[in-house]
């Protein structure tokens, strides 16, 4: 999601893993660990912004985290599922980490713990980023603009 | 296809945590930060050092050479350096205070901003005063010159000269750097601002 190129993304995955190194140590449990790990993921992320390209080209979907050719579907899900991918490319940096954590299936509680915005705010929002997406599927499938 | 579809889809393809492989990531930290803020730092770093080995041995050959006649040239490039010295400090602690990534996203942000929003404020004061400085200094030393060579100078020519020459340099000098300091910083202050601004959207 974050990350033009596949240098980029491997950057950033290394980045995350100095950070998470470094940050360790003052890791006191406060929060869940998993909580931890996604603010400093969604920092690091973020804070990286300045040298990714703003808009990479869209995605190959041999590059995609899920493989098409992995899946066994059928050639039009694949289609719709790169649809839906090359969307997501195409949110705001933030609205890429509320898909994110909606799709690893977080609670909006920790979402709320991790992002810092208040839980009803994060429904209005997934709900506003879902309907967008669904928009620019659309969009892509008939052509329409 | 909807985002839930997808999130099915990403649950049945979530791969099993394996074991790290050890020596891959210690290769991996062993390489330096990429980071935005790590490669500043750094390079704030090696401003400090040339700026030291460039500096002492002039500062010294001006001390020890023309028997000591333009050690004040000396006394001055000292007072450089210790501007310098408190300059790259407090570069260091801005940048140093730029990201808390251990904390939540919207208030690492916000700390980013302002942080930044210092930063470049700073970065422009100073820049605009250590020049102003300098000018004051080498008309000092101008003056004297003349001065020594018997040329006589009336009381309020001084003022006068300093006034035309500085106030209209100040003005451009400062917008300058305004102007330099946000081509390298604008854009990226401009993100995070658009960021927090959607974060806090509703709140």
């Amino acid at each position: 999601m974050y990350g033009a190129t596949d240098p980029d993304r491997q950057d950033l995955f290394q980045e995350i893993v100095i950070q998470l190194w470094r940050s360790y140590p003052s890791f006191r449990g406060e929060a869940r660990f998993s909580t931890w790990l996604y603010r400093i993921a969604l920092n690091t992320a973020i804070s990286d912004l300045r040298k990714q390209r703003r808009h990479g080209p869209a995605p190959d979907p041999e590059q995609l985290s899920i493989p098409l050719q992995d899946l066994q579907y059928a050639s039009d899900k694949a289609e719709q599922l790169q649809q839906l991918y090359a969307a997501i490319d195409r949110l705001t940096e933030v609205e890429k980490a509320l898909t994110m954590l909606y799709l690893e299936d977080k609670s909006y509680q920790e979402m709320e713990e991790i992002l810092g915005i208040s839980q009803n705010n994060l429904r209005v929002k997934m709900n506003r980023i879902k309907e967008k997406l669904r928009k620019m599927t659309k969009e892509t499938a008939y052509g329409v603009r | 296809m909807e985002l839930d579809n997808l999130k099915t889809i990403w649950k049945e393809q979530r791969t099993p945590v394996q074991a790290a492989d050890t020596e891959a990531l210690s290769l991996l930290l062993r390489t330096r930060s990429r980071g935005p803020i790590a490669r500043m730092r750094r390079n704030l770093r090696v401003e400090a050092f040339l700026m030291v080995i460039t500096y002492t041995p002039t500062i010294i050959a001006y001390l020890t050479l023309f028997d000591g006649r333009l050690s004040k040239i000396s006394l001055f490039l000292f007072a450089v350096l210790c501007f310098y010295a408190v300059y790259y400090y407090r570069k260091d602690r801005l940048l140093v205070r730029m990201q808390c990534v251990t904390c939540e996203v919207r208030s690492n942000l916000a700390g980013q901003v302002e942080a930044l929003r210092k930063y470049i404020r700073f970065y422009v004061w100073s820049g605009t005063l250590v020049i102003l400085i300098a000018l004051v200094v080498a008309w000092a030393t101008f003056r004297d010159a003349i001065q020594a060579k018997g040329f006589p100078l009336h009381w309020w020519f001084q003022p006068v000269a300093l006034l035309t020459l500085l106030l209209p340099f100040s003005v451009g000098l400062f917008y300058l750097n305004k102007w330099y300091v946000n081509k390298l910083y604008g854009r990226h202050t401009e993100r995070l601002r658009a960021m927090l601004r959607e974060l806090e959207e509703g709140r």
